[in-house]
């Protein structure tokens, strides 16, 4: 009867398997247990209606399975900035939401969010580990001393065209250009990119960046808009506004301006994150079925396609850090995010969701965000994504550079000097 | 040896106050909950804000003194002028048509006309709709391609382009001038009528008695009868018009460039980056601007009574 005996490799084996075992707990449900105690959680209103309320759904039931008597209060992601904002001066936070980026960033240097390296960790062994894109760009350790969010979900743009006028996709910005000009006649117009003062807008930031234009330098302080490179790209944008490629109006668009050009017919092509993709599959079919969806166009520098990630964080004021911290976990469970991603507009942000349903390539817009997970590139970059980048970015020091280019006719020289005086007293102020 | 008796024949003193005292004590006991109402409400958001514009406070921090530095730090900026210029064009623009439009109007309701009542509900509708409703539905009225707008002036071939109204700067502004108007004439429309009212008609007999043209009654008999209430209008609608936020945001966000932005949207940027410091400074900068209307009314008003 063979017998244990003694073995120098028996306590790595004993490690690996306790590892592993603790591996596999992480890995299944959290059983569940009286939490207790009241919990109210902000949760982000996105274009799918399902998608919304699976979400409150999700957060009820779990609330009854555990005894944690749960609020969810759906917000307007337009609204969040003012409602966080006026929270956090009266003290009315709620215990956990979602938050962007730029908001998250911000908000973590003051100390407003809990650091919960210790449930990122946790989430991340669960489910396969997070994708290396999601991890860097959501680290937030530099500002807040840890990580204060947990994602859930990345957004991104990308090129959606009318396949019946423009078969091919664009590879580079030039390119885009010249094919728009080539099926320009009113009311149709080629290109509806937004030059307004929303966050729309801010995609022209990555243009810039593709002609290898920057804000600032490598140590994030430095302005460096003055620069032949972005002289180039004004030039692009500069021609492309001659040549009529872009929907009239689109130097002041609301937040639904290039949804509502592409719905309606006006443009042939726009830079979205997918909605309008699924605002046309439910309302429009005819033109979801022409539809065909690409990656952002290549500057002279490359391709520029920042990810931005969404995150759920917990308040630094909650009453009740533990049943937050439960329920953001339990978010991150496969059978809700895979129900979640077949409704909602977001790409994975762990391994093992990419295995999900919505991500099995019969969905081309969850392909491209896929993609845009696995190839695209870090918010900011090659900028330095931190607050002073976010505020150029919340003050449309770009998009109003444009406008003056194409608005008020300014020299390329005097608008890059306005707006490298703008980034300069932005970035003096962190 | 004192007499014992002596503090007796002395006008003996009530305890506590006197009957006058205790009349102010009362009078300032029932006043005591307005004058907590008003500071509680008025002047202390009123000072604090003042106080954080002289902060570098940003959200969820707490926030040093830094004197003039976000003054300094919005002179800096263009649009900071440019957001001057605006605010007072719009309060100036509007409020002359405003008046115009309203004093008209109320002139031509005052009348004995067939369906006056209906009339004067009708014109009250736009000062009822909420504001982010009229507006949008201005934005869309304005749209190049399938505004109501362009569609008027295309189909009737008053004018074969399209117009992008808020899109390029020599019409962004007169737009949102035009929907501001719109939505504001109401309110200058019904005050000059009520006061209208109040003119007695033995006022116009009398004129007309003594030979008074039509325009010599309109003015020495009306605009002396509505003089007041235009001033107090005039008034309410400037400092209503140069706080007013969702006129310009709806339809242009302030752009394009700088051709419509204005004080309250530069201060909403400056609230999106959670630096409140710098938002409260834009909205400082306003007072002077205010308290030159307020300080211009009141001594108008004023003279009024002095005469």
């Amino acid at each position: 009867m063979p017998h244990l005996t003694a073995n120098p490799k028996t306590p790595r084996l004993a490690g690996m398997a306790a590892t592993a075992l603790c591996a596999s707990l992480a890995a299944l449900p959290l059983p569940a247990q009286e939490l207790g105690g009241d919990l109210t959680y902000w949760g982000g209103l996105i274009f799918s209606e399902e998608a919304n309320a699976l979400l409150v759904s999700e957060i009820e039931a779990w609330g009854e399975a555990n005894g944690v008597d749960v609020t969810v209060e759906m917000i307007n992601q337009n609204e969040t900035v003012q409602r966080v904002s006026a929270a956090v001066e009266a003290n009315t936070m709620p215990d956990a939401l979602d938050v962007g980026l730029e908001l998250l960033l911000n908000l973590s240097a003051q100390g407003v969010f809990l650091t919960v390296d210790d449930l990122f960790a946790e989430v991340g062994a669960a489910h396969g580990g997070w994708f290396d894109s999601v991890a860097a760009a959501t680290d937030t350790t530099a500002v807040a001393g840890g990580r204060t969010g947990i994602p859930y979900g990345v957004t991104g743009n990308m090129i959606l065209r009318r396949t019946d006028l423009l078969p091919e996709p664009p590879r580079t910005w030039a390119e885009a250009v010249d094919m728009a000009a080539s099926v320009t006649k009113p009311p149709v117009s080629g290109l509806g990119l937004a030059l307004s003062n929303v966050g729309d807008g801010n995609l022209q930031v990555s243009v810039l960046q593709s002609y290898g234009g920057r804000l600032a330098g490598d140590d994030g302080k430095t302005v460096a808009i003055d620069s032949d490179a972005t002289r180039a790209y004004l030039a692009w944008v500069k021609d492309a506004w001659d040549r009529g490629v872009f929907p009239p109006g689109n130097a002041t668009w609301d937040g639904a301006g290039d949804n509502q050009a592409y719905l309606s017919g006006q443009a042939a092509m726009i830079a979205n994150t997918g909605s309008v993709g699924i605002a046309a599959r439910n309302d429009d079919p005819d033109l979801f079925a022409v539809t065909g969806y690409s990656a952002l166009p290549a500057g002279p520098e490359g391709i520029i396609s920042p990810i931005q990630p969404n995150l759920r964080a917990i308040s630094a004021t909650s009453d009740n850090p533990d049943a937050a911290r439960a329920l953001v976990a339990h978010l991150a469970n496969p059978e809700f995010m895979a129900a979640y991603f077949a409704t909602a507009i977001y790409g994975p942000v762990l391994q093992a969701q990419e295995s999900m349903p919505a991500f099995d390539g019969s969905s081309l817009i969850h392909a491209g965000l896929m993609d845009l997970v696995r190839n695209g590139t870090p918010p900011g970059f090659p900028d330095v994504f931190n607050q002073g980048y976010a505020e150029a970015l919340t003050t449309f020091v770009i998009p109003r550079m444009v406008q003056r280019v194409v608005i008020d006719n300014w020299t390329f020289d005097d608008a890059i000097a306005e707006a490298a005086t703008q980034l300069q007293a932005i970035y003096a102020k962190y | 040896m004192t007499d014992p008796t002596a503090s007796a024949d002395r006008p003996r003193r009530r305890p506590g106050l006197t009957g006058e005292r205790r009349l102010s004590a009362f009078a300032l006991l029932l006043v005591a909950p307005a004058v907590l109402l008003v500071v509680g409400l008025v002047a202390y958001p009123f000072l604090f804000s003042i106080w954080i514009s002289f902060t570098d406070r940003v959200i969820g921090g707490g926030g040093a003194f830094i004197g003039f530095d976000n003054f300094r730090y919005l002179s800096g900026q263009a649009i900071l002028g440019s957001a001057a210029r605006n605010t007072i064009v719009i309060v100036v623009v509007t409020g002359i048509l405003k008046l115009a439009i309203g004093l008209g109007l109320a002139l031509v309701v005052n009348q004995h006309i067939p369906g006056r009542g209906f009339l004067r509900a009708f014109l009250m509708l736009p000062w009822a709709m909420p504001a982010f409703v009229a507006f949008l539905t201005w934005r869309v009225l304005y749209q190049p391609i399938g505004g109501g707008f362009n569609l008027i002036l295309t189909q009737t071939g008053l004018y074969p382009q399209v117009i992008d109204w808020l899109g390029q700067r020599p019409t962004a502004m007169p737009s949102v001038i035009a929907a501001s108007v719109w939505r504001g004439f109401p309110f200058w429309f019904v005050s000059i009528l009520a006061a209208l009212q109040t003119i007695p008609r033995d006022l116009y007999e009398a004129a007309k008695v003594d030979g008074a043209t039509r325009w010599q009654q309109f003015w020495t008999v009306t605009v002396p009868g509505i003089r007041h209430v235009v001033i107090v209008t005039a008034l309410l609608s400037s400092i209503w018009t140069a706080n007013a936020f969702e006129h310009v945001w709806l339809l242009t966000q302030g752009g394009p460039s700088d051709a419509t932005m204005v004080f309250p949207v530069l201060a909403y940027l400056g609230m999106q980056t959670q630096r409140i410091g710098e938002a409260a400074a834009v909205s400082v900068v306003m007072l002077p601007v205010l308290a030159i209307l307020v300080i211009l009314a009141t001594a108008l008003l004023q003279r009024d009574d002095d005469r």
